[in-house]
């Protein structure tokens, strides 16, 4: 009668089974939403004063009112030379915030010695929008052919918004550089279930509306494509101020639809917990026995002790519990019965 | 004729503090070799002998109520284990400690020495696992050795900071004493005795009082 009786040591070639990987994939929003629509789209006033220059962060509650408002993603614009935003070369005054953005996502994403992006067609172009989501809400990944996402502007009629999905699912061997795989942004919608492209990259003139970086969470838009479909008026003159990302904020709030779905690889160790018929039939919970005599506090569990299951502890050799799990409602155990409990835990 | 529910339960388990801090160190710390089952949560005297529909609904309450997620606190976890014991078992083993609760003056001489006993079995071959909290308050000297020495057990929940403040011995009797400190004028701690082979567990409360200058100092001791 060894204290031993509390636990069991796992048959480490039968009872756990390690690594297995498994591929999650959910909402990406906040609260597991996989869609933004109309009145979830907020930025912050305190932001204008501080990095909005740069980007703006867009929430889906106001954080003017919600203390737990979240951001979802973000919102930028780069010019190669820095126009549209304050500043010139030389200048001691103005922090050229928009040739900042396009060197950061240009050395971030590009081989080196490239001060460009390349669009489908070889198109290039000198500025771009760029939708980044936020990490916490990516995780791992966004989930290729699986976002949509609306842009309105001057030259659109209500309802008549472009419609920007990737081509991942026509594309059976994506380009993978530093930046990971790579897709085009196309016009086209996700709503059936499946990607239905309604103008293929190639076919676009000036070459597809962008770029989608998965792995990096980066939607990379070509301004001057964006601006001849949308007319939302870039501003690219030199040294003025910022107003191009206030404005791209606009066409997504008036597009008022954002759906997307991240991914993420888990790895997961399964124990399999087996206590056999005659084991663990008694308990040392003290409503289990007398605590003056020992005795069961129901007579009837004398040679038909029946204890109920609630909790496994998962243990090191030196009886350090490092993991636990619980069940969802209590498993009788007795005699004349066996478990077999599977504990997953994912790293 | 309908189809029988083979299918294996799966739950999820989750990190504890101490697993966390072991993954994290990376040199591969982690490692489970073992398992033990619990019902924390239940209270066995919703067992219902008096059941109108008969023996399969004796636990009735008790299969049906919904349990609590799992706490990442390992002090808050398993805290009673199930055991495998003989099925003839007609008591469980029990620890019967003579004293109730142990108080000292400070630098109360030899201190006192506990000598537990195990009702309804036996621990008289691996002896006792005597457990000090707080070793501010009181330490430990083994009294009488077991014969089949075993290193000490950690079977009770501590905290990180109670395991880096206790101490524990091995033996069949202990000796409990009293230490020294300046403020404040009372410390209190716990004793928990675990039988090593029975698994049967016991706590008792340790105070030492602050010897006032000027007063007469006394302490148990045995």
């Amino acid at each position: 009668m060894a204290l031993a009786g509390a636990y069991k040591l796992f048959d480490q070639e039968n009872d756990v089974v390690k690594n297995i990987k498994a591929t999650i994939s959910s909402g990406i929003w906040s609260s597991g939403a996989n869609t933004l629509t109309a009145g979830m789209y907020f930025t912050q006033s305190a932001q204008s004063s501080s990095t909005g220059n740069y980007f703006f962060d867009v929430y889906k509650t106001s954080p003017a009112t919600d203390s737990e408002a979240e951001i979802q993603f973000s919102l930028a614009y780069g010019h190669l030379h820095g126009s549209g935003s304050k500043g010139t070369v030389g200048a001691a005054t103005g922090n050229r915030a928009s040739a900042a953005i396009h060197a950061q996502l240009v050395n971030l994403v590009l081989p080196p010695n490239t001060d460009r992006f390349t669009y489908a067609n070889s198109t290039t172009s000198k500025h771009f929008f760029v939708v980044s989501l936020k990490r916490a809400r990516m995780r791992e990944k966004m989930d290729p052919g699986n976002w949509e996402l609306h842009l309105s502007g001057s030259s659109k009629k209500a309802g008549d918004n472009i419609r920007l999905i990737d081509d991942s699912n026509s594309t059976t061997n994506p380009e993978s550089g530093i930046g990971g795989r790579v897709f085009n942004v196309v016009t086209g919608s996700i709503s059936t279930g499946t990607s239905v492209i309604e103008t293929a990259a190639s076919s676009n003139p000036g070459g597809g509306f962008g770029l989608f970086y998965p792995d990096l969470g980066l939607i990379v838009l070509n301004a001057d494509i964006v601006n001849a479909s949308a007319s939302f008026a870039v501003n690219s003159t030199s040294n003025t101020i910022n107003t191009n990302t206030e404005n791209f904020f606009k066409s997504v709030k008036g597009g008022a639809y954002f759906q997307a779905r991240r991914e993420e690889k888990l790895s997961s160790t399964h124990y399999f917990v087996r206590a056999g018929n005659k084991e663990f039939n008694f308990s040392n919970n003290p409503t289990f026995f007398t605590a003056s005599t020992g005795d069961f506090t129901q007579p009837t569990f004398f040679k038909d002790p029946k204890v109920y299951l609630t909790t496994v502890g998962l243990y090191n050799d030196s009886n350090e519990l490092l993991a636990v799990a619980k069940l969802s409602q209590p498993v009788l155990k007795s005699y004349s019965r066996e478990a077999l409990i599977k504990v997953k835990l994912d790293f | 004729m309908g189809f029988l529910n083979n299918t294996t339960i799966t739950v999820d388990a989750i990190l504890t503090k101490r697993g966390r801090e072991l993954l994290a160190r990376g040199n591969n710390e982690f490692q489970v070799t073992k398992f033990a089952l619990a019902d924390d949560e239940v209270d066995y005297r919703l067992w219902d002998t008096s059941h109108p529909n008969g023996t399969n609904f004796y636990g009735a309450v008790i299969e049906n109520m919904p349990l609590l997620e799992p706490v990442p606190d390992e002090t808050q976890a398993l805290k009673y284990k199930l055991i495998s014991l003989p099925k003839e078992t007609s008591r469980l083993p029990i620890l019967d400690i003579a004293v109730p609760s142990l108080t000292f003056q400070q630098g109360g001489g030899n201190g006192d020495l506990v000598s537990p006993g195990t009702l309804n079995s036996t621990d008289a071959d691996l002896g006792y696992t005597f457990l000090v909290h707080d070793t501010n308050v009181a330490r430990l000297q083994v009294g009488q050795a077991a014969p089949g020495q075993t290193a000490p057990l950690v079977p009770v929940n501590l905290s990180s900071e109670e395991i880096t403040n206790s101490q524990s011995v091995v033996g069949l009797t202990a000796r409990v004493l009293p230490q020294t400190f300046t403020t404040p004028n009372k410390k209190t701690t716990q004793l928990t005795i675990v039988g090593n082979q029975t698994g049967a567990t016991s706590t008792i409360t340790v105070t030492v009082n602050k010897t006032v200058l000027g007063s007469p100092g006394s302490g148990g001791s045995s």
